[in-house]
């Protein structure tokens, strides 16, 4: 649509904008890659930040992650979604890969890390945004224990077993807490 | 196969999480997620959905960061467009995305050449196989040229020290590390062949064993492998090599029978 009237660039920080952007990163343009990193650079670090928890280790992985937008910008497919999500996958992937090992690790050596989850996950998600805001209030539209569920799946980095360890609920019933809570979540913020 | 159809379409949600819990399981929903065109457009909402929730979390990242991301950048190559064809037949490109098993890259690459001459010879209608190969081997090429200059960089590092060690099962590992680059190259030499059934891992082991990464699989050849490069090494890390069934592990299994402080 916007294609015809190419003298209106899209709204910077729009997913137009960015799906622009990573185009043109994938034909080398490394100008076009700090504009990239300007406007991802926040959510991948603040995602990281809260699945792996160690600043020091989230700068390590968010730098894997920023570094393979860059290499993979080719292998972004705009038809299968935005380019924000697009990253944010890889840099969610990358961080439940770091934590997993990581408690894999201390359940061998026959340590509990405990890894805190508040228990008010939902307060903790709280931004000055108002996209942070409208979150916030679409999570609070969820039974608890769908919230439960996608925060510690998604926040927490463990696996829908864990999950149900946790919160003691079956694995299949899981499944679908998990589904249906997305199901809500995806209608409340209006995703397409 | 109803019921497991549906048992499978109930996994959109956890697998839009990253939450599945094993890669075999992940492999198995991928091959459903191929055919299940309603799937895949739910595990795309949810994905749209899932990243909401993570601008949610947005953070200033430290100020180091951009500078050693844009250094990266400057002498990182990309990677090649995929042709339709091999963008179809993958849908979702996972392993582009977590590329533990390109650590291989030199070897694997050097296999997929070769195994790329074999291939060409063949008939008409294994065409389309062989253009879907020819795709990768490009794409496994470009990794190794780069990755290549890469492992020379860390040898030719003016900090760089080597050592070697014999493995118990036979043959020797050889580790080049430099502690400014973050980086090592491993080399293997007359490691036993392996019986059906065992691959060699590689990892990375952190202080007080807390943090173990794995580095992909060694694919010896003629009894040699690597140089394989591995990034990210922080100080104290231990590099090691367990045998492990095909695939790889997620943690290792065994005890490593060679480690090499990285």
């Amino acid at each position: 649509m916007r294609a015809s009237e190419p003298e209106m660039p899209p709204p910077e920080g729009g997913d137009q904008y960015l799906n622009g952007l990573l185009a043109r990163v994938a034909r080398g343009d490394q100008a076009a890659f700090e504009a990239v990193y300007d406007n991802l650079a926040g959510p991948v670090y603040g995602l990281i930040l809260r699945v792996v928890r160690d600043p020091a280790q989230s700068e390590e992985v968010s730098q894997e992650v920023l570094l393979e937008v860059w290499r993979a910008a080719s292998r972004f497919d705009p038809a299968k979604g935005s380019a924000a999500t697009w990253a944010m996958t890889i840099a969610h992937r990358r961080a439940v890969d770091r934590v997993r090992s990581a408690a894999a690790a201390a359940a061998r050596e026959q340590r509990t890390v405990e890894v805190p989850v508040p228990h008010d996950a939902v307060a903790d998600v709280v931004e000055a945004s108002l996209d942070a805001e409208r979150v916030r209030r679409c999570l609070d539209g969820l039974t608890e224990s769908q919230r439960e569920s996608i925060t510690l799946a998604y926040y927490g980095g463990y696996s829908y077993r864990q999950v149900g360890e946790r919160l003691g609920i079956a694995l299949s019933t899981i499944k679908t807490r998990i589904r249906d809570g997305l199901i809500r979540m995806r209608d409340c913020l209006g995703v397409s | 196969m109803a019921p497991l159809r549906s048992s499978q379409h109930a996994l959109t949600g956890v697998y839009a999480l990253d939450a599945l819990d094993t890669d075999a399981e992940v492999a198995r929903f991928e091959r459903h997620l191929a055919r299940c065109q309603n799937c895949a457009s739910e595990v795309r909402g949810f994905q749209e959905t899932a990243t909401r929730l993570g601008m949610a979390v947005s953070r200033q990242p430290p100020p180091a960061l951009r500078p050693a991301v844009m250094g990266e950048v400057a002498r990182t190559r990309q990677l090649p467009a995929l042709d339709d064809q091999a963008r179809h037949r993958r849908p979702v490109p996972r392993l582009t995305w977590r590329p533990r098993l390109a650590a291989a890259g030199a070897a694997i690459g050097l296999a997929v050449a070769i195994t790329l001459g074999v291939v060409l010879v063949n008939t008409q209608n294994e065409l389309g196989q062989t253009q879907q190969q020819l795709s990768q081997a490009r794409h496994q090429l470009a990794l190794t040229k780069t990755q290549l200059a890469a492992i020379n960089a860390v040898r030719t590092a003016s900090d760089a020290t080597l050592v070697t060690k014999a493995a118990p099962i036979g043959g020797t590992v050889t580790v080049v590390s430099s502690a400014a680059k973050r980086q090592i190259v491993v080399t293997t030499r007359g490691l036993p062949a392996l019986r059906a059934g065992k691959v060699y891992q590689l990892w990375l082991i952190g202080t007080n064993g807390n943090r173990i990464r794995s580095e992909g699989l060694l694919a010896p050849h003629n009894g040699r492998s690597g140089p394989v490069l591995i990034s990210g090494v922080l100080p104290g890390d231990i590099f090691g090599i367990t045998l492990e069934p095909p695939g790889g592990t997620v943690q290792p299994t065994v005890p490593p029978f060679v480690a090499i402080p990285a």
